[in-house]
């Protein structure tokens, strides 16, 4: 009875004996996001490490320690990183695998081997990415996106690279494969669409741009490996090609990928503010059909990145139009949130905090983000660092931000331990003060005309950067401690208990913590809505036994 | 076992007729009519002959889901398509642009008669 | 992970019951799941056909002459090729659900035949167009030398052997497959009760004939016959 996931598990091939062979070749969604979220947070400390030698360079103006080429290397292998290796498979890869078959109601996902497979393909595409580090002339110097012509013509290892970004964004278009798969077909009885928790909602808006908007940035980057390896011309204007149909080929993908990194981080705040607000969520329906609103509109606002690259002046007012539209779904959303706490019993742990510090930054995030979506603005504001405030006030202070949110909040689900408030909350207040000093003077620096992959910079920006720089080592401070202090309560936590917030949806409701290999005991009935709160305590209770209703 | 075997079987004889008569077509038509808009002839066949693939031999017919999954996808790709025309359309300096403006034979003349 | 699948029970309120899906043994959802897949190859697909559309709108002089040079026998046997393994293809999944185990491998069979009888003609034709000094890398596809192309031309053929290539990829994964679903037959693996692998095989096999559908004429007829788009061939 008390054997829990860490104790057994079902393998893709046959059965070995030695645990760790065990854990290499589990099919246990629980097991699988588990180790997502060893590597991807790895991977998001080095791209950490990578972007402070950034910060350390552009302490002072002039060069201090990296010559100008290493320079963009290094902001190259940051935003390979961060990308495709940590934000994009991030919450889907991690939360969607172990938690989402739990709010369902499901014992594992649909397709329990090609989640291993997509597993180890990421690990593949992980690998090639880093292998590209040593071999050949050295990291591409394209910066993230690749653009056409100039890495078609350096000769830095731009090929390798692009082969890992096909390879993990394969491994991306099968995790959502198998979640939609998975919400279609494996839903408890009773549990339609719109009994659904919200950040399954958030994940299958999600898994439908992994499905299908994957393919275009795959396929556009068969055709630059083709092109650097056969010159086909298609993107090379010596030979009549057409560097910006790249640009639109990548950013039909490109852009839609911010809002399969926010969905799902969208869906954890819906989960966390009606949980510690003891309230049931306002206006659910609204919520739920804006993830796909948004997910729907997403696919069409690409060309915003495409204003200063020579795009027709008809297509930018589209654009811009249109992307002032995702702003309305978006809206929605943070006025259900605001409006399910109102008059609601708000506990102020660390979850909530998180979710609530998120509300402040990403609302910065998105806000600046309108106003650079207007072709006027963003003429003055393209690629500088008021863009790369926006980008990282929306993706770090908005997407990572809930996703440690969730990591808190799904902390002893996944481990059956709790961690120490105070100290937790601490490390919230240190990441949220060092986020805001290092990233709020970039929006100045950027309106005044600092570019944005400088290595080098006038001497009236010097006072930006070093705040900057300052914020940085408070926020790295905060990040290394939090960890800490998570992996230290994993270790020598207090049992958590199966239910530690008063939670409603079903993955807390299960008959032991951490959860067992199968998940719940018996699959539940849901004919109740996910958060069904009255006078502050939980509406739908359960034996954990039968898992029948005994409220 | 499959009770009306016999009937399914027939079915994809049918289907491959009605395939190979498509196909007839596309070969045949540059050469006989319409020779004005062969390229128009030739996409619209081939966009029935996928309809009957889709609907006959991949079971399409009678799929909600799957259907309507289909469908996103497709519409996904025109409207891809559409923007990007549009785009190119109203691209303001072909003029002066390396990639178009190279060639001064009939391609030239051609794309800016309509 | 080999233990039997017994369909579990929920029971609500009122006692009754409801049977619980399970991911074993799921028919439609393998269907699903598969449909799913061969969308992200309709985008794929679609993202090439956008970048051809858009050359073509470019250099519509360009690419009719360029399709005149393609070889519309060899393409088109090719095209009859894969139209009867489509139906060969589907003819041994009929087999397989009407319980002809045997049938459904001889069919499997001629599938692959065909298939290999198409990359076969496949290969004469390219290396017809290599010695014609059309391909991939070769000078009439560079810029700026004396056998160049004009940029149309250099883009319509760059994009011909991408996405014949690639679909040529696609044939070669095909074959890998059915290969792999005659292992799993004679395993006793797929059956006529337990037979979704055939199933999603002979779609993905109905989808690269699909996507043939639109290639073909797409490179090889836009531009043949003597007079089209109203501009008179050189030749």
């Amino acid at each position: 009875m008390s054997k829990t996931y860490f104790d057994e598990t079902h393998c893709a091939i046959g059965h070995p004996k030695s645990t760790f062979m065990q854990w290499m070749l589990t099919v246990d969604h629980k097991r699988i996001g588990l180790m997502y979220a060893a590597v991807i947070f790895t991977f998001f400390f080095v791209a950490v490490a990578v972007a402070f030698t950034l910060r350390l360079e552009l302490f002072a103006p002039g060069q201090q320690f990296l010559d100008p080429n290493t320079y963009n290397q290094v902001f190259t292998l940051h935003g390979v990183i961060m990308v495709f290796l940590f934000i994009i498979p991030g919450i889907p890869a991690v939360f969607g695998n172990i938690v989402m078959p739990l709010m369902i109601g499901a014992k594992d996902v649909s397709f329990p081997r090609l989640n291993w497979f997509t597993f180890w393909l990421y690990i593949f595409g992980a690998l090639i990415a880093l292998s590209s580090l040593w071999t050949g002339n050295g990291f591409a110097d394209t910066g993230w996106t690749f653009y056409a012509p100039y890495s078609l013509n350096t000769d830095t290892n731009v090929i390798t690279t692009l082969v890992a970004a096909f390879v993990l964004g394969m491994a991306s278009i099968l995790t959502g494969l198998n979640f939609i798969v998975t919400i279609h077909r494996l839903r408890a009885p009773g549990m339609d669409f719109f009994k659904m928790p919200l950040f399954v909602w958030g994940i299958y808006a999600t898994a439908w741009i992994q499905l299908l908007a994957t393919p275009v940035v795959g396929i556009t980057l068969v055709l630059a490996i083709l092109e650097k390896t056969f010159g086909i011309g298609i993107f090379d204007p010596a030979k009549g090609g057409d560097p910006i149909l790249f640009e639109h080929l990548f950013w039909i993908y490109s852009h839609p990928a911010v809002y399969l990194m926010i969905l799902p981080a969208f869906g954890i705040m819906s989960e966390i503010i009606p949980a510690f607000s003891r309230r049931e969520v306002f206006g659910y329906r609204t919520i739920a059909l804006s993830s796909a609103a948004i997910a729907g509109i997403g696919y069409l606002v690409w060309g915003h990145h495409l204003f200063t690259s020579g795009m027709s002046d008809i297509a930018k007012v589209i654009f811009s139009f249109l992307t002032f539209l995702v702003a309305i779904p978006t809206g929605i959303k943070f006025y259900d949130w605001v409006a399910t706490m109102y008059k609601g019993k708000i506990i102020l742990s660390v979850p909530m905090l998180w979710a609530l510090g998120t509300m402040i930054t990403f609302v910065i995030g998105g806000l600046t983000g309108v106003t650079i979506a207007m072709v006027g603005p963003d003429i003055h504001l393209q690629d500088t660092y008021y863009t790369v405030a926006h980008f990282h006030y929306a993706m770090l202070g908005g997407v990572v931000f809930l996703f440690f949110a969730g990591l808190h909040y799904w902390f002893p689900l996944v481990t059956g331990k709790m961690y120490p408030e105070g100290k937790a909350k601490i490390a919230f207040y240190l990441n949220f003060i060092g986020f805001n000093v290092l990233w709020f003077p970039m929006f100045i620096a950027g309106y005044q005309g600092m570019p944005r992959r400088y290595f080098d910079y006038l001497p009236e920006f010097e006072i930006y950067h070093q705040v900057a720089f300052f914020g940085a080592v408070i926020f790295i401070s905060g990040l290394v401690y939090m960890f800490y202090v998570l992996i230290k309560a994993w270790k020598n936590g207090e049992p958590s208990g199966t239910n530690p917030w008063n939670a409603t949806t079903l993955e807390w409701h299960l008959p032991t913590s951490p959860p067992p290999l199968e998940n719940h005991t018996k699959v539940p009935y849901v004919d109740f809505r996910p958060y069904e709160y009255h006078h502050g305590e939980p509406v739908v209770k359960f034996d954990l036994k039968t898992m029948k209703r005994i409220d | 076992m499959l009770t009306n075997y016999k009937t399914l079987k027939a079915g994809y004889y049918k289907v491959l007729i009605g395939l190979l008569v498509l196909t007839t077509i596309t070969f045949v038509q540059p050469y006989m009519f319409m020779l004005d808009s062969t390229f128009g002839i030739q996409m619209l066949i081939g966009a029935v002959k996928a309809w009957i693939i889709l609907m006959y031999y991949m079971h399409l017919k009678g799929e909600k889901l799957i259907g309507w999954t289909v469908i996103f996808a497709v519409a996904l790709v025109v409207v891809f398509f559409a923007i990007v025309v549009v785009d190119v359309e109203h691209f303001q300096y072909k003029d002066a642009s390396h990639i178009t403006s190279q060639e001064l034979d009939v391609t030239h003349t051609t794309s800016h008669e309509k | 992970m080999s233990h039997e699948y017994v369909p579990e029970i929920a029971v609500d309120r009122d006692g009754k019951e409801h049977e619980v899906q399970g991911w074993q043994g799921d028919f439609y959802g393998g269907k699903l799941g598969f449909w799913l897949f061969m969308l992200t190859e309709v985008m794929m697909f679609g993202a090439m056909f956008l970048v051809l559309t858009y050359y073509f709108s470019l250099h519509p002089a360009d690419f009719l002459e360029a399709s005149s040079e393609l070889n519309v026998l060899l393409g088109g046997t090719n095209t009859v090729v894969l139209l009867i393994s489509a139906l060969t293809m589907g003819l041994g999944l009929l087999k397989m659900r009407n319980g002809d185990i045997a049938g459904a491998k001889l069919m499997i069979w001629a599938t692959i035949i065909l298939a290999l009888l198409f990359l076969g003609i496949k290969a004469v034709e390219w290396t017809n167009e290599y010695q014609h000094g059309v391909f991939l890398g070769l000078d009439a596809l560079q810029s700026g030398n004396e056998h160049s192309k004009p940029f149309g031309q250099i883009l319509f053929f760059g994009m011909y052997f991408t996405m014949t290539g690639l679909h040529g990829f696609h044939i070669i994964i095909g074959i890998g497959l059915m290969l792999w679903l005659l292992k799993r037959i004679n395993a006793g693996k797929v059956s006529t009760e337990h037979h979704i692998l055939h199933f999603n095989i002979a779609l993905y096999w109905d989808l690269v004939h699909l996507i043939w559908v639109f290639v073909f004429p797409y490179f090889y007829m836009i531009g043949a016959g003597d007079v089209v788009g109203g501009v008179i061939n050189a030749h």
